[in-house]
């Protein structure tokens, strides 16, 4: 008895149509003969008629016409410049280049935008110390009397405003 | 090339600039304080409580008639000197009783107010007010009254940038 590997290569070569007519035969027979074989046979001819179909599926899809058309139009176009091969390696670098330009591109944003922020403290300062309407008058932040006795008022000036007076004891004349 | 490092890229030029803008605005802020000067004017006025006259000029100067001055019933002005206040240096005005009048313009502050350092002492002394810190607006005065001279008070008045006074 022949080994199973043997026997499935057989079997291929069987479906495949390449075996000789006796050959072919004899393998027929030695499966009809039982009923593994007959099964496996039967597993086979399945299986071929699947693969069938499927093949003739896709052949009917294919446009034949189409195709051949295409392949006559690539034919008698010109024949490709001999530049053609060096434009190409440009393309490869496409990537790299672009990259750098974006690159280049972000750290000239940030620039720019680092510009106009320097450029615009720059411009700032005088008119941020204008001074608000409603900041008016003077007030005290720290006094030191020393060895005097002193007082702080707050006096209205003329337009409402809180002016700031220390009054400190000088001994000969007090304070009013 | 994907947002991320693009926005790194930004991300670090924009620290970058902001340090050095940061930097810059100390430099100019130093630079502007070594260099602008800010016009002051002390007005040194000599007030008894005996009838007599108001100096006209004082006129317009209607805190001189009010709580604590209003007992003083002439005012007389002695002295009006005009100074420059340049940050960080001190500028000295004499007064008739021997003393003088420190002034130092710290600094302007973000809302345009001048805070400034202001000290009445004898030459070498300490020996009247060491130290007074006030923030005033343009052109609003700040008073150090309570010295003695001639049988009257001396009231002391500092204007900064007098030309921008609304009274």
């Amino acid at each position: 008895m022949q080994s199973p590997k043997k026997e499935d290569e057989k079997l291929q070569m069987l479906f495949d149509g390449e075996l000789e007519p006796e050959e072919e035969a004899a393998v027929r027979e030695s499966l009809e003969s039982s009923p593994e074989g007959m099964a496996q046979l039967h597993e086979w001819e399945e299986l071929r008629k699947a693969m069938r179909g499927v093949s003739m599926d896709w052949v009917k899809e294919i446009d034949s016409d189409a195709l051949f058309a295409r392949i006559e139009a690539d034919l008698s176009a010109p024949a490709i410049s001999p530049e053609r091969p060096k434009a190409e390696p440009p393309i490869l670098h496409v990537i790299p280049r672009t990259r750098e330009r974006r690159v280049w591109g972000a750290v000239a944003t940030g620039f720019a935008v680092a510009a106009a922020i320097f450029l615009a403290v720059i411009a700032w300062p005088d008119s941020a110390v204008i001074p608000s309407a409603d900041v008016r008058g003077s007030e005290v932040l720290e006094v030191d009397f020393g060895s005097n006795t002193g007082t702080i008022f707050e006096v209205e000036g003329g337009a409402g405003e809180s002016l700031a007076v220390v009054w400190i004891d000088d001994g000969e004349v007090g304070r009013p | 090339m994907s947002l991320i490092p693009h926005l790194l890229v930004v991300t670090m030029v924009f620290s970058a600039s902001t340090t050095f803008a940061q930097g810059s605005s100390l430099v100019r802020s130093d630079r502007a304080s070594s260099t602008s000067a800010v016009p002051a004017e002390v007005l040194v006025v000599l007030a008894k409580e005996e009838p007599g006259e108001i100096d006209p000029q004082l006129k317009k100067l209607t805190a001189l008639r009010r709580p604590p001055f209003n007992s003083f019933r002439s005012m007389k002005i002695l002295s009006r000197p005009k100074l420059d206040l340049v940050p960080g240096k001190d500028a000295l005005v004499s007064l008739p009783n021997g003393r003088r009048v420190k002034l130092t313009l710290l600094r302007v502050m973000p809302d345009g107010r001048y805070k400034v350092k202001a000290a009445i002492n004898r030459p070498d002394k300490s020996d009247y007010l060491p130290l007074l810190q006030v923030v005033a607006s343009p052109g609003d005065p700040f008073f150090v009254a309570g010295q003695t001279y001639q049988g009257g008070t001396l009231i002391v008045g500092v204007i900064v940038d007098p030309k921008k006074t609304a009274q």
